[in-house]
């Protein structure tokens, strides 16, 4: 199973894969690679690096916090569309503090 | 949130492409700075590289060379996501944006959700912007979000194994932070 999404997920990409890491042509390396290729364009697009901030989310991150919500019907619906066009968006909210940046 | 979609894009052909609004910077968060940090997020092929490229190259001939406009960004954005199978958007802390950026930045996730219809959009943010949410999303679904008691346990012990004072700690004390503390603040959050 999991070699036949690997094969399916190669052959859908057109983009040759040999240089990405694991060899493996998913969209999140595809990305990586054409932004360290092009920092001036990057930068045009928007001075603001999310990914750091990311970085930092994820090292104060307290392990398996706000899993819980993985398993709340909404958002299953969310993810896997089930809920159509109509539910695409999904808003969590909450006071301060109470967890909505470290949600899993 | 973003972490567990990345790891299921690794099996999936999904992108996820995320922000943190953060008032320490409103300043610089304008509406098009924060499309502009989405859409770097979701350039994976050559084709809309190129698209950016041309513009990039365009702005630069104008006098003084210029940022990207609002209306160019809300366009490449659309393309990017057209080349790609599935796009997960996540903005966390949309009440830390600009009160007077944040109806622009809904509209325009608004426009680009109209013409794509796959996309999902995750966001975040405190009980009273979810009036100007529901305003541009009408079918939007709400989630409270308030941590576990069982959540809130475990995070104690956590840090109370790793208190630096652990001999003023008795078992007795710690049996009453971990009975007393997750009660209280889950009457808060209810």
């Amino acid at each position: 199973m999991e070699h036949a999404e690997y094969t399916n997920s190669v052959n859908s990409g057109n983009v040759d894969c040999n240089n990405v890491k694991n060899s493996y042509n998913n969209i999140v390396n595809l990305n990586q690679i054409i932004a360290d290729e092009n920092p001036e364009i990057m930068q045009w697009l928007s001075p603001l690096d999310p990914r750091r901030r990311h970085q930092d989310v994820r090292t104060d991150r307290f392990d398996s916090v706000g899993s819980w919500f993985l398993e709340r019907n909404e958002f299953r619906e969310w993810r896997s569309g089930g809920g159509g066009a109509e539910k695409a968006v999904l808003f969590g909210y909450g006071n301060p503090g109470v967890g909505k940046t470290f949600l899993r | 949130m973003i972490d567990s979609l990345c790891d299921e894009s690794v099996e999936e052909d999904i992108a996820v492409a995320a922000f943190y609004c953060d008032f320490r910077d409103q300043q610089e968060q304008t509406t098009a700075n924060i499309i502009g940090a989405i859409l770097k997020q979701l350039v994976a092929r050559e084709e809309v590289l190129g698209h950016m490229q041309t513009a990039f190259r365009k702005a630069k001939r104008e006098l003084g060379g210029r940022g990207p406009r609002l209306p160019d960004m809300v366009r490449m954005l659309k393309q990017a996501i057209a080349s790609l199978p599935q796009v997960f958007i996540c903005i966390d802390a949309l009440d830390e944006c600009l009160p007077k950026n944040l109806p622009e930045l809904l509209e325009s996730l608004k426009d680009i959700l109209q013409e794509s219809l796959r996309t999902r959009i995750f966001v975040t943010g405190r009980p009273h912007v979810e009036a100007e949410v529901v305003r541009y999303f009408t079918t939007g679904v709400m989630v409270p979000i308030s941590p576990s008691r069982h959540e809130i346990k475990r995070y104690l012990e956590r840090k109370l194994d790793m208190d630096t004072m652990w001999d003023a700690m008795s078992d007795a004390l710690r049996a009453d932070i971990l009975k007393i503390i997750p009660e209280r603040i889950s009457e808060m959050c209810v």
